[in-house]
């Protein structure tokens, strides 16, 4: 029973035993006189038996009992009186049933009291993690939880208890909070020593605790990460009977449990706002490019007029041209930023459609001739029809860009030639300038977006920076790529970008 | 003639440089700041082309053009600042004829306002003549034999629709899903693989170069438009 030998505890029991006997005895004498039968006293005797057992909850002094009280009515009551010799043989056969009988009662009686013993035992462990969960559910921060855990464990153990938690990189953080056991609804909260080695000893943890100090600690896991630990005194923990280890088992369970819950809501929490966060910032941008263009059409088509206008007055005509040159530029800056906010907010699911090639780069050229009608661009497509999965519109945007930035950076009227032609398995894209190249070294950081996390400090060239970001954001969305080179049969740049054949999401 | 244009804008800049820009042209406009008093305006000043811009302060302009073609054909050349091709191929799709996206220059606007007043004198004098032609590419309704630069070119049966009915409508934006419905008929779909692969055949025969194209350009997200120019 592994409960351990307890002298006062004897002592009472014998103490108790032998004022039964003393009473039995009394009755039976009673009994004797009004001339009852011998077996009367003899059921006094088993009844004595079965209250000394029900007290003492003994069995020992069961087996003990059942044989003194069979003695005690030998010495009592069979003939010769006060002494342990009978005369009649049948008195064996009562002495033999009457210690069976004691025997059996004492049996019974203390296996229904060990029974019900651990039956309210099995209930009170029921009740604790019942109020212990209870109360972990309506915990709203780390603080009440480790405050409730802490509790219940201190009062379901009667012990000290300690509980550290880790962060979110696995961490013991820098402060554990500690109840001692007796006073009422105090926490200390200490400094955590030797973090590293808890964490080590944790991570290396063969059973369902680590004990190897003079601290028993268990883990509370959570997902796959260690959420932080309990810490019992050693001491504490050799004195705990099976029920109380089991109940903290489970009270180690739920609270492990109740602190993944409330991580899990908490992350869930942060990355809800983080998209709202990122959702706002791309409407704002949005928003603000969107009326930005209205104004923009009013410049671009007022100065262009006033262009119109003053076509014999050289110097003025130039000003006015700047200003549309400007405005047009801004108008291209605003697309970009538009089509980039919805590719990186998700808004913009790429619209998939199997287009022909040419039709996409005709619409580019439309839209390049519309602000640069002395642009001389050829094309070289094959014959074949090459249909590519593709979302034209951002497509188009690429060619208007790469277009817009071979103009930009060559001679007016200089040719310019889109070139496309089939591999195994991409289509191939080349837009050829003939202008001053591009510099080597700036080569490997020419598709950096210039509002880059990294490189916040990158200028924006003039809408260069942007317009080829966007363009790697778009191609690389479509599961392409794109790089730039310089021509090596004369000065000018190649832009060129693969785009698969087949729909590698399909 | 000279035709009277209703300009519906509530941006007061936009509205001043459209008019700027018609005026210069030497063009009678009238000017509305809503879809209500577009209404009123159609009314009472029974103007001949309409242009329009879709975000109005008190109803979409989609709602005057659904009002507008219950009771009449002229010229809708749609304004938009939304950048969503759907807002302009459902205008489209609703009756507009033609849409300009903001920011747009003089040219490109007077372009559009000189193809509606073609249009609007097509419909004045009904067809009579069954060959139609732009820059050596022409079509004999009657005959059915399309030429190219004097050279008969043979189109199949697909072919010679779809540019039969890009030629019935020279300069103005048909959605792909209004020429799906013209060739394959209704209920056909917006399936738009049979469309592109169609013009893609086409192109091969009248353009030059399909890359450059310079009879039929795609208007992209939106449909084709045959040039009239």
């Amino acid at each position: 029973m592994g409960r351990e030998w307890n002298t006062p505890r004897v002592v009472r029991n014998i103490l108790i035993a032998v004022l039964v006997f003393f009473v039995a005895t009394v009755i039976g004498y009673a009994f004797d006189a009004v001339k009852f039968p011998d077996t009367n006293i003899v059921i006094v005797y088993l009844v004595a038996v079965l209250i000394i057992v029900w007290i003492t909850k003994s069995f020992i002094l069961g087996l003990i009992v059942s044989v003194a009280g069979t003695f005690a009515f030998n010495y009592f009551f069979a003939a010769p009186r006060f002494t342990l010799e009978v005369n009649d043989s049948n008195y064996y056969i009562t002495f033999i049933s009457m210690i069976l009988t004691a025997l059996a009662t004492s049996l019974l009686t203390t296996r229904a009291r060990n029974e019900a013993q651990r039956a309210h035992e099995a209930e009170a462990e029921t009740k604790a993690i019942y109020m212990l969960t209870n109360q972990l559910i309506d915990a709203e921060d780390m603080d009440e939880i480790v405050g409730i855990s802490l509790n219940s464990i201190c009062e379901g153990l009667h012990c000290d208890a300690g509980l550290l938690c880790f962060d979110e990189n696995g961490m013991p953080e820098d402060t554990y909070v500690l109840k001692i056991f007796g006073i009422d609804n105090h926490v200390i909260r200490r400094e955590t020593e030797e973090a590293a080695k808890i964490k080590y000893q944790i991570e290396h943890i063969t059973g369902t605790y680590n004990n190897s100090g003079e601290f028993c600690d268990y883990p509370l896991y959570g997902g796959d990460r260690v959420l932080g630990i309990i810490r019992l005194k050693k001491e504490d923990t050799i004195k705990l009977s099976n029920l109380q280890r089991s109940l903290l088992h489970s009270m180690v369970d739920s609270i492990a449990i109740a602190m993944d819950r409330l991580l899990t809501a908490k992350q869930r929490m942060e990355s809800l706002n983080e998209a709202a966060r990122e959702r706002y910032r791309a409407n704002l941008i949005r928003s603000i490019s969107h009326d930005i263009r209205t104004p923009l059409t009013g410049i671009i088509g007022t100065s262009a007029m006033l262009e119109d206008a003053l076509k014999d007055d050289v110097y003025k005509r130039e000003l006015a041209a700047s200003i549309t040159a400007d405005a047009e530029w801004l108008h291209g800056l605003v697309e970009n930023i538009l089509n980039m906010t919805r590719l990186q907010d998700g808004t913009m699911k790429l619209k998939k459609e199997k287009v022909p090639v040419e039709e996409v780069i005709g619409g580019a050229i439309g839209h390049v001739f519309a602000n640069n009608p002395t642009a001389d661009i050829d094309v070289e497509i094959p014959d074949e029809l090459i249909m590519i999965p593709m979302d034209p519109k951002l497509i188009e945007q690429v060619l208007v860009n790469l277009l817009g930035n071979a103009i930009k950076h060559s001679d007016e009227g200089s040719p310019i030639l889109i070139k496309v032609y089939k591999e195994p398995e991409n289509v191939v894209f080349h837009v050829i300038d003939s202008g001053e190249g591009v510099i080597e070294e700036n080569l490997p950081h020419i598709f950096q977006s210039f509002y880059s996390v990294e490189k916040p400090e990158i200028k924006v060239d003039r809408g260069v920076g942007l317009g080829l970001s966007i363009c790697e954001t778009i191609i690389n969305a479509h599961g392409g790529t794109i790089t730039a080179s310089n021509r090596t049969d004369r000065s000018g740049a190649i832009f060129t970008f693969k785009l698969p054949l087949e729909d590698q999401n399909e | 003639m000279s035709e009277k244009i209703l300009v519906v804008e509530d941006d007061r800049q936009i509205s001043n440089f459209i008019c700027f820009t018609l005026k210069a042209e030497g063009l009678d406009y009238v000017v509305a700041g809503g879809a209500e008093e577009a209404l009123e305006r159609i009314s009472s000043d029974s103007p001949d082309i309409i242009i329009l811009d879709l975000g109005l302060p008190d109803y979409d302009g989609k709602e005057v053009i659904r009002k507008v073609r219950e009771w009449s054909e002229m010229p809708i050349i749609v304004v938009s600042a939304r950048d969503r091709e759907e807002e302009k191929v459902a205008a489209l799709d609703l009756g507009a004829d033609d849409y300009l996206t903001k920011p747009f220059s003089a040219t490109e606007l007077m372009a559009r306002v000189r193809v509606a007043r073609r249009h609007l004198r097509a419909v004045c004098k009904p067809q009579t003549y069954a060959v139609l032609s732009v820059r050596g590419l022409k079509i004999d309704l009657e005959k059915g034999i399309v030429h190219l630069d004097g050279n008969e070119i043979h189109t199949t049966h697909m072919e010679y629709q779809l540019l039969s009915y890009m030629f019935r409508n020279i300069g103005k934006v048909l959605t792909t899903k209004a020429i799906i419905r013209e060739i394959w008929g209704p209920g056909y779909g917006t399936d738009t693989q049979a469309l592109r692969a169609l013009m893609a055949c086409l192109r091969r025969k009248i353009e030059k170069n399909p890359g450059k194209p310079e009879y039929i350009i795609t208007e992209i997200g939106v449909g084709y438009r045959l040039l009239s120019e």
